[in-house]
C-alpha cells in the first residue's frame, strides 16, 4: 500500500496511464472478437444491451483490479467502463454496469468503499443520460465521439471526487485523498475513455473498409456478369463467366462445371483443368452429391490437383450451383496456388457468386421456356391446318354427295365443327368436353373416309368432362393413331379414346390397333411431341406424354395431365 | 378399249373414280384393290391397260408399289393423291401424269386422252423405285403381312409362285426373283433360290461341286454349281 506522501502526480497518472495501456490491450483483443460486434453502434436490441453489459461491467471489474491501493482507496480506471456502458447502451445499462462495478469495489473494502460503489453508479447513470440526451436530440452521431466520451467521463470523474469527499469518513482522510489522486484519475479515465471510443471507431472503420472493399466486389461481378450464362450453360459462357470472377476476385483460377464435366476454366493451371473433360476432383463430386460447399484449405483439408502432379494450385472452394428446388446442376471452383492462402473476402464472395451465377442460370432457363412454348404453339396452330385431311375430307365429301347426299350433309357438318374449334388459339386452355367435341368430329370424317375399315370408341366418364388441359392437346394424337396407326393397317383397325381420374391426375389413353409405333421423329408425329413438349412446359417434368406399343397389338398413347376444375363462373 | 385398275385404300375414294369413268365408254374398270399386295397381284393376274394409284396406302404406299411390279407386266400407271407435295414434284420433274382428290371429270378426260395417245413415261427414275425394299409384302392363309427382310431366310419359286421362307413364318410375293434380287440384300444361289446372307449357319460343300447352304432355323437350301462361286465371292471365302 502506498502512503500519500510518498507518491507525487506525475508518477500517479504515468503509473495509471500505464494501468489503462494494459486496459486497452485487453480492449483491443476483444475487438477482434465477434463479443464486441454489438458495441461498435448504439446498442437498441435487448441481447446486444445484454452483451454491452457484461462486456463492460467487465471492464468496470478490470479496472478495479489493475488500481492500486493507497491507504485504503484504489486509483483506478473503473469509470471507463461504466461511463462507456451508459454512453452506448443507455441509463438501463449504464446503471447496471454502474452497480455491478460498484458493488463489487465494495466487495473489496476501505474507508472509501461505500463511496465508490454510489459514485460509479452514479457514474454509469450520467453515461447512459448522456445517451438518452443525445438520442432525444438526434444526435446519436456524437455518441461515438471520443471527445464526447472524454467530456462525459471528466465530469463523471468529478461527480465521484465530490461523491467522495461527501461520503468518506473521516473527512480528512478523504480530503486528502482526493487532493492526491482527483488530477490523475480524472485525467486518466477521461483520456482512457476517449482512446476506448477511438479504437471503436477504428474496428468499425475498418469493418465497413472491408464491406465496402466486398460489396464493389460483389457489384463488379454482377455488372459485368449481367446476361452471360442466360444465354446457356455452356462451354463458352461459362469460360466467359470464369474469366470475369477470375479477374474480379483475383483468385488462382475460377472453374465452372455441371453435374459431368468442367465447362470452363480459367487462371493457374489451365494447360490440363480442360473445358469438356469429366470431372474428376473428389471435392466436386462431394459438393455435388451433398449438396454442400467444400473447402479445402490445403492444411486441414489437403488438396490436391486430380489431373496433373505438377499443378500449381493448392486449395479449393467448391460451392454447388442450386436451380430449382434446390437441385445441384453444377459447381463453381475457386482456386489458390500453393503459395497464397484463401482471403476470407473471397471465401464469402464465392458463396455470393455461385447464388448470381444460380440466378442467371434460372432465368436463363425461364427465358428458353418461354421460347420454346410459344415456338411449340405456333408449331400446332400450324399443325391444325393439315392440307392432307382437308382434301381427303372434300374428296370423300365428293363421293358421299353421289349416293347419299343426306351423310354428305353430315360430313359438312362435322367439318365445320372442326376447324371452328380448331380455329381456337392453341394458346388457351379448354375442357375435355370441347377436347373430345372436336375430336369427335374429326373421327366421323376419319370414319366416312375409311368407310369399313376404322372403328372407334370414345368412353369418357361424365364427371371428367369439365376438367381443363391446354386446347388442341388430344386431337393431334388422335390424328397420330390413325395417321401411322389404323390407315396404316390392311384390316379393319380400331380406336378407343378413355379417361380416368386418379387423385390430382388425368389420364387420357388413346390407343389404336396397328401396334405400328416407332420412336423416330419422323413416324412418332411432329404433333405429339409438340402436344408432349407444351405439356412440360406448363406442368412440369412429371406430366406428358407416355407411348407404350405391343408390335402389331396396339400402340398405346397416355396423355398425363394435372386434374384442373373449370372455374364456376356464375 | 382401256382396261383400268382402280388402287385406292378408301373406298369413297374408289367409288367416286369408278362413278366418274364410268361417263368414259372406252374405258372397263376390272377391278378395285384396297391395298398394295393386293393391287400387286390383280396386276399380274389382270393385266390392265391403265392403274390408278393412290400413293398414300397402308404400309406400301403406291409409289413404293411401282417399283415393286413385275417390269413386265408394267400398266400405265396415273397416280392419284389429296396432298403430296415431294410426290407432285418428282411426277412434274418426271412428266408423270397424276389426278388431284377430288378428282375434276375435265382433268379426268385430258388424263385419259394422253392415256390413249400411248406416251409412256419413265417409271424407274421416281423416287422409291430403286430403294433397297426393307420389308416384302405376302400374302399367307387368309393374310396379307410384310416380313422385314433381316427374317427372311430364303426365296424360292415353284409352280405356285415365289414363296418367301422367313425363321417362323412363309408367305407368297407377287415379288419375282429377278427384282427381289435387285432389291434387295438377298443372294441368289441357286435358279430358283435367293438366300439371305446374314442367315447362312453354314455351307455344306458336296463332291459334285455344288453345296447347300443351312439357314440359323436349320432349313436347307440348294446352291448350284454356278452360283457357289458368286456366293463366295460375295461373302468373301476365297
Amino acid at each position: 500500500m502506498l502512503e500519500l506522501e510518498n507518491i507525487n502526480h506525475v508518477a500517479l497518472i504515468g503509473s495509471l496511464m500505464q494501468q489503462m495501456c494494459v486496459y486497452l490491450a485487453v480492449a483491443y483483443m476483444l475487438s477482434k472478437t465477434p463479443l464486441f460486434a454489438p458495441l461498435m453502434q448504439v446498442t437498441v436490441r435487448l441481447p446486444d444491451k445484454l452483451v454491452c453489459y457484461l462486456v463492460f461491467s467487465g471492464f468496470c471489474v478490470m479496472g478495479t483490479y489493475l488500481g492500486f491501493q493507497i491507504e485504503g482507496a484504489i486509483a483506478n480506471t473503473r469509470a471507463i467502463g461504466a461511463v462507456l456502458g451508459g454512453i452506448l447502451g443507455g441509463p438501463g445499462v449504464g446503471l447496471a454496469v454502474g452497480l455491478t462495478g460498484g458493488l463489487h469495489r465494495y466487495s473489496m473494502g476501505g474507508f472509501t468503499a461505500s463511496a465508490c460503489a454510489v459514485s460509479t453508479t452514479v457514474e454509469g447513470l450520467i453515461g447512459g443520460l448522456l445517451h438518452i440526451y443525445l438520442l432525444r436530440r438526434h444526435r446519436a452521431d456524437r455518441l461515438l465521439h471520443p471527445m464526447i466520451a472524454m467530456g462525459t467521463t471528466l465530469f463523471a470523474e468529478i461527480t465521484q471526487m465530490l461523491i467522495i469527499l461527501a461520503m468518506a469518513r473521516p473527512f480528512d482522510q478523504a480530503s486528502r485523498l482526493v487532493a492526491h489522486i482527483a488530477l490523475p484519475m480524472i485525467l486518466s479515465n477521461a483520456v482512457g475513455a476517449a482512446l476506448f471510443m477511438r479504437l471503436i471507431l477504428d474496428r468499425r472503420a475498418t469493418l465497413e473498409k472491408y464491406s465496402i472493399a466486398f460489396s464493389a466486389k460483389a457489384l463488379r461481378i454482377a455488372e459485368r456478369s449481367v446476361g452471360v450464362l442466360m444465354q446457356g450453360f455452356d462451354q463458352k459462357n461459362c469460360s466467359r463467366m470464369a474469366k470475369i470472377i477470375q479477374e474480379e476476385t483475383g483468385v488462382g483460377a475460377v472453374a465452372i462445371t455441371d453435374c459431368e464435366r468442367l465447362l470452363g476454366f480459367v487462371g493457374i493451371g489451365a494447360d490440363h483443368h480442360i473445358p469438356g473433360t469429366p470431372i474428376s476432383s473428389q471435392h466436386t463430386f462431394q459438393a455435388i452429391n451433398n449438396n454442400e460447399v467444400v473447402y479445402a484449405d490445403g492444411v486441414d483439408v489437403t488438396y490436391r490437383c486430380s489431373v496433373s502432379k505438377d499443378c500449381k494450385l493448392g486449395s479449393s472452394l467448391v460451392i454447388p450451383l442450386r436451380g430449382e428446388g434446390n437441385r445441384v446442376f453444377g459447381t463453381i471452383k475457386l482456386y489458390e496456388p500453393k503459395n497464397k492462402f484463401f482471403s476470407s473476402i473471397n471465401r464469402t464472395l464465392g458463396e455470393g457468386i455461385a447464388r448470381l451465377l444460380s440466378n442467371q442460370i434460372l432465368a436463363g432457363k425461364i427465358e428458353e421456356q418461354k421460347r420454346l412454348l410459344a415456338q411449340t404453339e405456333i408449331k400446332l396452330l400450324q399443325a391444325q391446318i393439315n392440307p392432307h385431311f382437308l382434301f381427303n375430307a372434300l374428296n370423300t365429301l365428293a363421293a358421299v354427295i353421289r349416293r347419299e347426299p343426306e351423310a354428305a350433309r353430315q360430313i359438312v357438318q362435322d367439318l365445320s365443327t372442326f376447324f371452328r374449334k380448331s380455329l381456337k388459339r392453341s394458346g388457351t386452355e379448354a375442357t375435355l368436353k370441347d377436347e373430345i367435341e372436336h375430336v369427335d368430329a374429326y373421327l366421323r370424317i376419319e370414319l366416312a373416309r375409311f368407310a369399313g375399315r376404322l372403328d372407334v370408341d370414345i368412353d369418357i366418364p361424365e364427371e371428367l368432362l369439365n376438367l381443363r388441359l391446354p386446347a388442341f392437346t388430344l386431337q393431334p394424337i388422335v390424328e397420330n393413331a390413325i395417321k401411322y396407326g389404323v390407315s396404316q393397317m390392311i384390316e379393319p383397325g380400331r380406336i378407343a379414346i378413355s379417361a380416368r381420374r386418379r387423385n390430382d391426375q388425368m389420364v387420357i389413353v388413346v390407343e389404336d390397333s396397328a401396334g405400328l409405333y416407332k420412336p423416330s421423329p419422323e413416324s412418332g408425329g411432329m404433333g405429339m411431341n409438340l402436344v408432349d413438349r407444351r405439356i412440360k412446359i406448363r406442368h412440369g417434368e412429371a406430366y406428358g406424354i407416355e407411348v407404350s406399343c405391343e408390335p402389331d397389338q396396339w400402340t398405346r398413347v397416355a396423355i398425363r395431365l394435372p386434374a384442373e376444375e373449370e372455374l364456376v363462373t356464375c | 378399249m382401256l382396261t383400268a385398275l382402280i388402287i385406292d385404300d378408301e373406298a369413297p375414294s374408289r367409288d367416286e373414280l369408278k362413278a366418274l369413268l364410268g361417263a368414259f365408254a372406252d374405258v372397263e374398270v376390272v377391278g378395285e384393290c384396297a391395298n398394295a399386295i393386293e393391287g400387286l397381284s390383280a396386276i399380274h393376274r389382270l393385266r390392265p391397260d391403265i392403274i390408278f394409284l393412290d400413293i398414300q396406302m397402308p404400309r406400301i404406299s403406291g409409289l413404293e408399289m411401282v417399283g415393286m411390279i413385275d417390269p413386265g407386266a408394267l400398266p400405265r400407271i396415273v397416280f392419284v393423291t389429296a396432298y403430296d407435295e415431294h410426290a407432285l414434284k418428282a411426277f412434274e420433274e418426271h412428266a408423270v401424269d397424276y389426278l388431284l382428290k377430288p378428282v375434276d371429270p375435265q382433268r379426268l378426260e385430258k388424263t385419259l386422252d394422253w392415256l390413249r395417245s400411248g406416251a409412256c413415261p419413265s417409271f424407274r427414275q421416281l423416287p422409291g423405285m430403286t430403294e433397297m425394299l426393307p420389308r416384302i409384302p405376302c400374302c399367307g392363309r387368309n393374310r396379307i403381312f410384310l416380313i422385314p427382310i433381316s427374317d427372311v431366310e430364303y426365296v424360292h419359286t415353284d409352280i405356285s409362285g415365289v414363296q418367301v421362307v422367313g425363321a417362323d413364318r412363309q408367305g407368297m410375293t407377287e415379288l419375282t426373283l429377278k427384282l427381289l434380287q435387285e432389291r434387295t440384300p438377298l443372294i441368289r444361289c441357286h435358279r430358283q433360290y435367293l438366300v439371305n446372307p446374314d442367315r447362312i449357319h453354314e455351307i455344306l460343300l458336296q463332291e459334285n461341286g455344288a453345296a447347300e447352304i443351312l439357314t440359323h432355323s436349320g432349313k436347307k437350301i440348294p446352291v448350284s454349281r454356278r452360283h457357289l462361286r458368286e456366293l463366295k465371292d460375295r461373302l468373301l471365302i476365297a
